[in-house]
């Protein structure tokens, strides 16, 4: 990340300061002001679904959910310790249904939670890049964006969204089960 | 179907909460309450994405590599006009959102053009943004190989959106 964000900022500024050298700082707090935007509407998304995956976890319907999915979250991050399998399996099931707001707060308390165990560093990477590639069925937004240009039929494109994010899932499990270390 | 869902799931959550005798209010509130150091710890981290895509846009480094890469997408049948969404597709969920309506009002919803870049939006996430949000405040560092893993696994799914929506 590091080497990234400090070449692509780099390489910016050295063009604007060719191009034009006055944009550089507006850009920079328009951005800062755009990510405070998205925060402040992320906290309220996120304030609701934690209220609700709280009801989840202390009527203990998030457990009977996890042990349904157990077998799956076995096959692909080996054995998991109960809490993270637990966050897991919800941000899994909150990516397919396509429930975005969920999945970043459940997201975050897996990965803490596997950051507590040692030798999690292969699941870490594997979950990583299942949310990365996302699993997602519905793909609402794009939907809604085709609905509102009047697309002759919206939906046509559903099927072929699955297959092709189900095809990026599969190569990207399959890379990290052949690159990533298991177990160090 | 699906605007059901949400309803059918929070009345189901809520009711079997009630059976199992947990306090609603209280667990909401419990739950709710995480939200602000969740929001405080991915803040810093949304910032400096943001100033990076923004300042890749104007620069007109974007529209460079576009430029550049148009002719190896190509080859893999990615359309030149699409190339610049497969870029920005890892970096910005808005911005390419924002692109995507302007293929649609360019080349028309219907087009091949238009359906290809739906697929190509739905088949991914924004993965610098899950490599940021997710990894806010979190002790694993070494993100380079999944990312790579991911963005490769990312344009294998666009080569094969473009392909399908050529037979479909």
């Amino acid at each position: 990340m590091n080497a990234i964000f400090g070449l692509v900022i780099t390489a910016s500024i050295v063009f604007l300061t060719f191009s034009s050298p006055q944009l550089i700082l507006s850009t920079m707090i328009s951005g800062g002001e755009k990510a405070l935007e998205l925060t402040l509407k992320l906290t309220v998304i996120y304030a609701v679904w934690l209220g609700v995956f709280e009801l989840l976890e202390m009527s203990g319907l998030s457990k009977k959910f996890a042990n349904l999915l157990k077998p799956l979250n076995r096959f692909l991050f080996g054995k998991l310790p109960e809490k993270a399998n637990d966050f897991i399996s919800l941000n899994i099931s909150a990516n397919v249904l396509g429930m975005s707001g969920a999945t970043t707060p459940m997201g975050i308390k897996a990965i803490r939670e596997l950051e507590k165990y040692p030798n999690t560093d292969y699941a870490i990477k594997m979950f990583f890049v299942i949310n990365a590639t996302s699993v997602q069925i519905i793909p609402s937004s794009v939907l809604a964006l085709r609905s509102s240009f009047s697309a002759s039929s919206p939906t046509d494109i559903i099927i072929p969204t699955i297959l092709a994010t189900l095809l990026s899932s599969i190569v990207g499990i399959l890379l990290v089960k052949i690159f990533v270390k298991k177990g160090k | 179907m699906s605007i059901y869902f949400i309803p059918i799931l929070f009345l189901f959550i809520f009711i079997y909460s009630f059976v199992k005798k947990v306090k609603p209010y209280d667990a909401f509130c419990q739950g709710a309450k995480t939200a602000i150091p969740f929001a405080e710890s991915i803040f810093p981290f949304l910032v400096s994405i943001f100033i990076l895509t923004e300042l890749f846009e104007i620069s007109g480094l974007a529209n460079l590599f576009t430029t550049l890469l148009s002719p190896l997408f190509n080859f893999l049948g990615i359309p030149k006009e699409l190339t610049k969404l497969v870029l920005i597709k890892p970096f910005s969920g808005s911005g390419s959102l924002a692109l995507l309506s302007e293929i649609f009002s360019t080349y028309g919803v219907d087009s091949y053009l238009s359906r290809c870049a739906c697929v190509i939006y739905g088949s991914s996430e924004t993965v610098f943004y899950v490599a940021t949000v997710y990894f806010a405040g979190a002790k694993t560092k070494k993100l380079l190989v999944p990312i790579i893993i991911s963005l490769v696994a990312s344009l294998f799914s666009c080569v094969f959106a473009c392909f399908i929506c050529r037979i479909i």
